[in-house]
């Protein structure tokens, strides 16, 4: 395909967690570390901004928060300035939107910021801006806003159908606690013990208190800018956005669309699409930073994105093989587990990742990754997005 | 003069904070679901033109974009697939445990299956496998401003229970 090559040029975030912050002061600070990351990189250059978040209308009482955002970072766009919003991938699908705005010549440098407020000024009202979150005349009056329930469900269902181990769930976030152990940017820096995650508080069995993200306040942003603007802002080897799918096939529960709430079909489908569309094939991935909003759906995810077979996902989490020099190292940043799951920052946080492994600078980094994968789930696990990237452009 | 900004402390309803779908026939034009609810009916729509049945009901059918719709029966009972009972960080109102279940409506059943909360069901009591049952309670009522003038909407909801061995 002729045309223009879109790359992630540089990126940064707050510190997440409990933050005494507002969710625009945690947008300036994530902005900051993004353009202390790119020297090159002013405010004057950006000529795009899109703003993620699915909160911010409800906790921060902002709706049309583009210009809000675009005003305390200094930046006066003349492409685009706009929000997006699909929850949990909020961030994920403003980066393949500013893929395509590069790419189609629209834009040529754009911020992609992300950002939640979720604790203030109380904590029980998370619970009711997330029957927003998902279908809310069907769904939420059956209790299941907060997402365990439809999780612990999918747990059940797999265990039933795969012989998958409560333990097995335990190794997703220990492996994933481990890494993040060494972020500091991240809700948690601890690590956790099989007799940990076993003994953990009961959430809605079998899934304890590890088996969960927590709710967390941050923020993250990157530059995605053409490539020839990549080159002339930063030293830094380009990191080419290959493409990626965004998959929707229901919202709720009742047209679910699995054989069981085990089988994923709509990823399935949504990466059979990326690769597709990349021509990457998952033996081809180095390095995934996949949607482990609960234990069981990271097992789920390695799963339908064909790291392993299907319903073997519990065996080869357990055999180590998400680890560094296991066949695909997964959240290697620590995941939404140990990060925490500021919805629509998360997937700017992957998309940092995936950029400083493919330019030999993660922290947990994994030797010579040329091709990376993020992946994100949203609402009742009712939409899935896929983002492809690679050391090279596409051929 | 002060002006406190919080319509919540000068006694006004908003139904952002709000479970329950608002399901007045003023606002809502599937509010016949909840009419058939009243009177202890699970029902939804079904295209006239193609025959496609659609959950929840809808003013139009997906597959053929007919406005041709019409109110069918859907079954009141299942049986329970898996069922979860959540202990913490339940929406506040909601007594502990949540029990939810995931409910096979049948082979015949036009929507196969559906999440329902299970209610009147003692804790640790419902397995895989066990019949539960349509059950149609009242939620909270609301103002709405119709033409100037306010009414009350009474409003009902629907969940699982038991079937009683």
């Amino acid at each position: 395909m002729a045309g223009r090559n879109a790359c992630i040029v540089g990126g940064g975030m707050c510190k997440w967690g409990v933050r005494e912050a507002s969710y625009v002061d945690m947008v300036q600070e994530a902005a900051k570390e993004c353009l202390d990351d790119i020297p090159g990189v002013k405010p004057k250059h950006i000529d795009g901004l899109l703003f993620a978040s699915a909160f911010v209308g409800r906790r921060s009482v902002q709706i049309n928060t583009a210009p809000v955002v675009a005003e305390r970072l200094g930046l006066k766009p003349t492409s685009i300035c706009a929000r997006v919003d699909v929850l949990c991938a909020s961030g994920s699908t403003a980066i393949l939107l500013a893929r395509g705005l590069v790419e189609s010549g629209m834009s040529d440098v754009v911020m992609v910021v992300g950002s939640e407020k979720i604790y203030t000024p109380e904590r029980w009202q998370v619970q009711y801006d997330e029957i927003a979150a998902i279908d809310h005349d069907w769904d939420s009056p059956q209790g299941i806003g907060p997402p365990p329930i439809w999780f612990a469900l999918t747990a059940k269902e797999h265990m039933k159908h795969y012989g998958t181990k409560k333990e097995q769930f335990g190794t997703v976030s220990i492996i994933n606690y481990d890494y993040g152990f060494t972020n500091p940017k991240g809700h948690f820096q601890r690590q956790l013990t099989i007799d940990d995650v076993l003994n953990a508080a009961e959430i809605a069995a079998p899934l304890g208190l590890y088996d969960c993200c927590p709710l967390t306040d941050g923020s993250a942003a990157v530059i995605i800018a053409s490539e020839e603007k990549a080159r002339e802002l930063s030293d830094r080897p380009p990191v080419y956005i290959l493409g990626g799918a965004q998959v929707s096939l229901h919202s709720v529960t009742a047209n679910w669309p699995g054989e069981h709430l085990g089988d994923w079909p709509h990823l399935r489908l949504a990466a059979e699409k990326a690769y597709q569309r990349t021509g990457i094939g998952p033996e081809d991935v180095d390095v995934a930073q996949v949607h482990d909003c609960f234990s069981i759906s990271e097992l789920i995810e390695l799963e339908e994105l064909g790291f392993c077979k299907k319903g073997e996902g519990g065996p080869f989490v357990e055999s180590g093989q998400t680890k560094i020099g296991g066949s695909i190292p997964a959240n290697t940043d620590g995941g939404l587990m140990s990060c925490g799951h500021p919805f629509g920052a998360t997937g700017i946080r992957q998309a940092i990742e995936i950029m400083r492994q493919l330019q030999g600078r993660a922290t947990n980094q994994v030797k010579d990754a040329a091709v990376g994968l993020t992946h994100n789930l949203s609402g009742a696990n009712a939409e899935h997005t896929i983002v492809i990237y690679s050391r090279e452009p596409r051929k | 003069m002060a002006v406190s900004g919080i319509p919540f402390l000068e006694g006004r309803y908003s139904p952002t904070l709000d479970l329950w779908p608002i399901e007045a026939k003023e606002f809502n034009r599937i509010h016949t679901f909840y009419d058939s609810l009243r009177e202890g009916r699970f029902t939804t729509t079904r295209c006239k033109q193609c025959g496609r049945v659609l959950y929840p009901p809808r003013v139009i059918c997906p597959e053929c974009y007919s406005d041709e719709l019409e109110w069918i029966e859907l079954p009141k009972r299942g049986k329970v697939i898996a069922v979860v009972e959540k202990l913490g960080g339940v929406p506040i109102c909601f007594e502990v445990p949540v029990i939810d279940a995931w409910i096979d409506l049948g082979e015949g059943s036009p929507l196969r299956h559906i999440l329902s909360r299970v209610i009147n069901c003692p804790p640790q009591s419902l397995k895989e496998g066990d019949e539960v049952q349509l059950v149609v309670f009242d939620v909270p009522s609301h103002p709405m401003e119709i033409r100037r003038e306010t009414i009350i909407a009474e409003r009902v909801f629907f969940a699982f229970e038991p079937v009683k061995k």
